[in-house]
């Protein structure tokens, strides 16, 4: 880690200063698993660290029947995956929390920390490739190590996003309210994450002087049931090799309303409208779920050696949405 | 091999989409300015001081609760907990073993809930209650949780040990009844290489069913 | 010369006994190489090549060493020097403080001229590929011709191909490779080592430094695993010793992850195509065999075809050389590899002719005591559950997760190396010191050595203190082959026989009776016909001298002069059983049952935790652990320890550890290396059975098995 100076703010607005201030060599720190490895590696030497920590009140999960849920940035991945109602109401987003990591990383990452993440790619995460993503003229996974690369949305650059709370959110149609020196916005989350066609160098639209303060969860609709599901190599702490996050509105038997998003598999948490639509209005059976999964990677484009994410994606939507409506498989 | 004509190189912009930066907002463009200015930070790190308040850098002092005791150290804002430990306060039971977040060998307890020591920063410790292996107990004096891992040969080599020790008796003082799948759980953010996970596991329920009796 | 007593007449060997440095170890207190801290310490790190093929054009070290902090900057390459692999060692800085040393090998300024590289063997292969050695990349193989094997092709009723590959492992010992050295003065050097062989590292250190080797004084009280990795004092032993010599200071010195992963060895890859050939009979009568392995700069051959009797052999064996880090010694070299690529074509052989693989095998090993165990395995595993077809039966059912059965078999030959020298010293407080150099790698050595002289002196453990892992005592192996318990357990047993034979005689005239009618056990000094006439143990210690008694013993056991103490040459066998999800090609190793002979087992305790162990390690090289190189950039894409896949906790089995030994052995052994060998194969053969998915490949990755599942579909459509 290159030495810096290091920024304890008393509330956001001196959080937001700071970040201004300091412009593109400051960075902004939560739990630090993320950015603390990025310092490591030195793929960021920032000269100022900005601590969000030192900012009160951004660690509450307060939770509301009509508006429903306001998540701190600062609440850790522990206090979701504990919360009674979030497991009770919002399962998606229980499920992927618990999916994160290890429980010492769940225990100190926040969830303001996970969506902001940057991506594991490991050409972005070694030092001496210049790639794409870091003022480089290629991204390395094209003709390189492409295993965990992205079949969908990709170019050009290949990275998939790395969260797993992203998705869930995004299937239960969150936002995230966000701080910056012209005052406060809501963005759904639909809206903000960015594809590397749009804008190679960073993965959502936040600003380098602004801060995501909170995430928030609508009431689901009645009769609505989510879950995220995660397939990795290994369960011991692992990156989903494919994930789908499926959120269903059910009347009676069939699917009123529905969205299914999907991680590792593309630069973005990736909604499939296609998946979506097969889903609408039909009941759920193993058959319809097998359709939506291959609806979910229609479009999909492997590289030489990510080949297998096509039927793994598949079989995952398929999975998910089974286990959302608790059909057997 | 790498592309040489890539010298290494800051992004454009960094976090800023080419768009927005063109569109000038807020305080990008000045601030590299300041910091471009940044020369006094020799002066600055010869004193020593205190790290609390807004800015630290250079050397700082933090005070940190660890088993019980405060302790002192100099260090810098980029010093991670572990290296504090280790290197400072000569608190060698947590290791370092990947240094990254990923292996769990450097595992403390911070305020009643495990964490990687080695990413985590010390000044960030600060006003927290910390606890390592050597808080749990001694070799005169074992914790039920260490006296079942040396019981039950829960370790081999011994250096990812202490890790496992720290989860385990996290998740006894949360859960004392737990079942072989959460022992498993608990002990999912920490890597053995010899390869005595079984009998981890078996320590652990051990130990939870001698506290119970105790 | 008494041997090893019976075990019914055992007190200590043989009973599950903890380890003696477990308190240490569970409460953080032993200290490791990496965890000695001394007055006035510095701290140091080595700058590396990041390219896999370059010639340095300059080095400018002016601004690393005017920074703060810094006290050393040694430069080891030279302006000319080829870097060939990326992770070379360019030279090393010591400082004050962790983080500055890093900020000065960072300050040193290298240019580089990169030259083309290759990182794939089977690129490497290729004519007019980028050369790693002058002599090109593809030494002379090894061919090899017994019996007539045409023939017995041309006669065959079956006959099945395929060819085979393990990837490259690392072998991510959790404490990384180092040292912390401390110069007493000019010519005299002390350094805790994280080594396997304190020896070694004390000839290498006294040979660089023109020093007498016993004014290096190693010491290794615990380490971090090394698993073959670490022998000698290597690049940054002796550069921590020469950083400390230029500081005038304590130096530190370990391996970050990413120098672990990428310069301090793996397990070479290896890739093999087999052609078997049966006759009705279901024994096979023919093997043809061409393979090569990939060990970097390095070079490693592994055995084939392998512990099976297969008639006329063709074989034909190549070494491929490319621009990546060497590989070392790694838990049965050679060995997990032979055993993959031979296990799979047995199985695809039995598949072939459409017979019991078991059947197969049994038909066609010549080893008796393996014949044993492969039945006895079967027993314990439930084989009779076996589908009968790969992935078809009443165990693999129809559904989404499929179960299946597989085995492998394993030989492993070292015994003891000649020349350990034990100390045993009984003092007149009644409590005895066991003394040799030999270094426990947490096998424990430590243990066993204390209970070997309890044992002997009919004393309680507790009345043993054990000093070991230092140079300066008598001389012990290095740890490897599994050759540390059969070289060092003689040596303490003949040690502790001599200081008991010592005490009888100084106990003998107060009896009242001639030594040789004496022996002690159970904390007393008795006569053999007569136990009446006897004083306590502690009692007869008092009439010790001040010094206490001595007793020395020697192990100089040679495979042509073999000592009825140890024994060469163990088999084992393996079963798993394994769950196949055939809609997202994971795989879960539900059990694995080893079958170990380990000869006279000293500690039970400690031999299950070894089998167990290397269980574990099989499970990964089975479905996890690849050292990815990328051939684009030369460099290892997951040179840390999330990328580079460990089994973790959530990955394990049932484990059943049987020791099954020889019903003639007299002598112990080692078990480090021989149950690693067959996990992977079995669990291989587990997975075809279960799903009939025929994955060739190690790791099998969730991309391999759903492909190799896309493939079994087609094959039964077609």
């Amino acid at each position: 880690m290159k030495a810096f100076e290091y920024v304890n703010p008393a509330d956001v607005k001196g959080a937001i200063s700071a970040l201004t201030a300091g412009g593109r060599d400051a960075k902004l720190l939560a739990g630090g698993i993320d950015l603390l490895g990025e310092l490591k590696e030195y793929i960021r030497t920032p000269d100022v660290v900005v601590n969000l920590k030192s900012v009160p009140g951004l660690n509450k999960i307060e939770s509301d029947a009509k508006s429903g849920l306001r998540i701190g940035a600062l609440v850790t991945l522990t206090d979701l995956v504990e919360n009674p109602i979030i497991r009770q109401k919002y399962s998606a987003l229980s499920d992927a929390a618990l999916s994160v990591g290890t429980p010492q990383i769940r225990n100190v990452g926040t969830i303001g920390g996970n969506l902001c993440q940057r991506p594991r790619c490991w050409y972005y995460r070694d030092e001496e490739v210049v790639c794409l993503k870091k003022g480089g003229n290629k991204c390395y996974a094209i003709e390189g190590e492409n295993q965990y690369h992205a079949i969908l949305g990709g170019g050009p650059s290949f990275i998939v996003h790395p969260s797993d709370c992203a998705p869930a959110l995004m299937a239960l149609g969150a936002s995230v309210e966000i701080a910056g020196p012209k005052g406060t916005r809501v963005v759904p989350l639909d809206k903000f994450f960015v594809l590397p066609a749009d804008n190679i160098f960073n993965e959502n639209v936040l600003l380098s002087n602004e801060v995501v303060t909170h995430v928030i969860v609508p009431v689901p609709a009645a009769g609505s049931k989510s879950h995220y599901m995660k397939i990795r190599h290994k369960e011991s702490f692992d990156w989903a090799l494919a994930g789908a996050a499926v959120s269903l509105v059910m009347a009676g038997n069939t699917v009123k309303d529905c969205r299914v998003v999907l991680s590792g598999v593309a630069p973005i948490p990736w909604r499939s409208k296609e998946a979506e639509n097969v889903l609408k209005g039909r009941a759920i059976t193993a058959e319809v779920a097998a359709q939506a999964g291959a609806a979910a990677v229609a479009k999909a484009k492997p590289m030489a050696k990510n080949q297998y994410k096509v039927p793994l994606t598949q079989n995952t939507v398929k999975l998910a949405v089974l286990h959302a409506a608790g059909v057997a498989a | 091999m790498i592309d040489e004509k890539q010298v290494r190189h800051r992004p454009p912009e960094d976090g800023v989409s080419r768009r927005d930066f063109l569109k000038g907002v807020g305080g990008s463009i000045t601030a590299t300015a300041v910091l471009a200015t940044g020369a006094e930070e020799n002066a600055e790190a010869a004193k020593v001081m205190p790290a609390l308040g807004q800015r630290l850098k250079g050397t700082v002092r933090v005070s940190l609760n660890i088993n019980g005791e405060v302790k002192t150290a100099e260090v810098e804002p980029r010093t991670t907990l572990l290296n504090t430990l280790r290197d400072h306060l000569d608190l060698t039971g947590a290791k370092k073993i990947c240094d990254r977040g990923s292996c769990g060998g450097c595992t403390v307890i911070v305020d009643g809930r495990t964490a990687y020591s080695c990413m985590m920063l010390a000044v960030d410790a600060q006003g927290k209650k910390i606890t390592t292996v050597e808080g749990l107990g001694s070799p005169e004096h074992m914790s039920p949780v260490q006296e079942a891992f040396v019981e039950h040969d829960a370790l081999m080599c011994g250096f990812c040990t202490p890790g496992f020790v720290v989860s385990c008796s996290a998740l006894l003082a949360k859960n004392p009844n737990p079942s072989l799948q959460q022992v498993k759980a608990a002990c999912s953010g920490n890597i053995c290489r010899c390869g005595t996970y079984p009998r981890v596991f078996e320590a652990c329920l051990a130990a939870a069913k001698k506290m119970k009796g105790a | 010369m008494p041997g090893w007593k019976k075990r019914s007449e055992m007190r200590i060997l043989g009973k599950d006994t903890p380890r003696l440095d477990g308190p240490i170890k569970a409460t953080g207190r032993a200290k490791y190489a990496y965890d000695i801290n001394l007055p006035g310490l510095l701290q140091s790190r080595i700058l590396r090549s990041p390219h896999a093929n370059a010639i340095i054009e300059s080095i400018d070290v002016i601004a690393a060493r005017s920074m703060p902090g810094v006290k050393a900057v040694i430069i080891t390459a030279n302006a000319g020097d080829e870097m060939k692999f990326a992770g070379q060692e360019v030279g090393a800085v010591a400082a004050t403080t962790m983080e500055r040393a890093e900020d000065a090998i960072r300050a040193i300024k290298v240019k580089y001229r990169v030259q083309p590289h290759v990182v794939w063997p089977e690129l490497a292969m290729k004519p007019g590929a980028p050369k790693v050695h002058n002599d090109g990349n593809v030494p002379k193989p090894n061919k090899r011709e017994t019996g007539d094997v045409d023939a017995a092709f041309s006669k065959a009723k079956f006959t099945s191909k395929g060819t085979y590959t393990v990837a490259v492992r690392t072998h991510a010992s959790l404490e990384t490779h180092g040292v912390t050295c401390r110069w007493d003065d000019d010519t005299h050097l002390t350094c805790w080592a994280s080594t396997q062989g304190v020896f070694s590292v004390r000839d290498e250190l006294a040979g660089t430094f023109k020093l007498k080797p016993e004014d290096v004084h190693v010491i290794t009280e615990v380490m971090g695993g090394g698993f073959g990795s670490k022998f000698g004092a290597g690049y940054e032993g002796v550069m921590c010793a020469r950083l400390a010599k230029e500081a005038k200071a304590p130096v530190k010195l370990l391996l970050t992850r990413e120098e672990e992963q990428l310069a301090v060895g793996n397990a070479p890859s290896a890739s093999a195509t087999y052609t078997l050939a049966a006759n009705e009979e279901g024994k096979i009568i023919a093997c043809d065999v061409k393979g090569y392995s990939c060990g970097g700069i390095a070079r490693e051959n592994f055995p084939m075809p392998f512990i099976y009797d297969v008639g006329a052999v063709r074989s034909e064996q190549g070494v491929v050389f490319t621009n990546t880090g060497g590989s070392r010694a790694w838990r049965a070299p050679g060995h997990t590899q032979a055993s993959f690529l031979m296990e799979a074509a047995m199985d695809d052989l039995a598949t072939e002719m459409g017979i019991d693989p078991l059947e197969l095998r049994l038909k066609n090993d010549k080893h008796p005591l393996r014949q044993a165990q492969f039945k006895e395995g079967a027993r314990l595993i439930g084989w009779e559950r076996r589908n009968p077809k790969p992935g078809l039966g009443a165990l693999a059912g129809a559904g989404r997760f499929r179960r299946g059965l597989g085995c492998g078999g394993a030989i492993w030959y070292p015994g003891g190396q000649g020349g350990s020298q034990c100390k045993v010293t009984i003092n007149r407080q009644g409590e005895a010191l066991v003394e040799i150099g030999v270094q426990d790698i947490g096998t424990g050595t430590r243990t066993i050595c204390a209970m070997i002289v309890a044992e002997e002196l009919g004393i309680p453990l507790s009345k043993v203190k054990t000093n070991i892992g230092k140079s300066t005592l008598g001389y012990g192996v290095a740890s490897g082959g599994s050759v540390t318990t059969p070289s060092t357990a003689p040596a303490v047993k003949r040690a502790a026989e001599s200081a008991k034979a010592a005490l009888l005689a100084l106990a003998a005239p107060k009896i009242g009776a001639n030594t040789d009618e004496l022996d002690a056990d159970d904390g007393k000094v008795f006569v053999k016909s007569d136990r009446s006439k006897s004083m306590s143990f502690a009692d007869a210690c008092k009439l010790a001298p001040t010094g206490g008694i001595v007793g020395n013993g020697r192990f100089e056991g040679t495979p042509q002069r073999p000592d009825p103490l140890q024994q060469a040459g163990v088999a084992g066998a393996q079963f798993a059983e394994v769950e196949v999800d055939t809609e997202t090609g994971r795989v879960n190793v539900i059990k694995v049952v080893a079958l170990q002979d380990a000869g006279i087992i000293l500690n039970p305790l400690t031999f299950t935790s070894q089998v167990n162990g290397a269980v574990i390690q099989g499970i990964g090289m089975a479905l996890y652990e690849d050292r990815h190189m990328c051939q684009l950039t030369g460099r290892m894409v997951n040179a840390n320890l999330e990328e580079y896949k460990l089994p973790g906790p959530m990955e394990m089995p049932e484990f059943v550890s049987i020791p099954f030994e020889n019903p003639t052995a007299t002598g112990v052994t080692g078990v480090g290396e021989p149950p690693v060998i067959p996990t992977a194969a079995a669990i291989r053969n587990a997975v075809l059975n279960a799903s009939g998915a025929r994955v060739n490949e190690a790791p099998m990755t969730p991309a391999l098995i759903l492909g190799a599942l896309a493939e079994a579909r087609r094959r039964a459509n077609a």
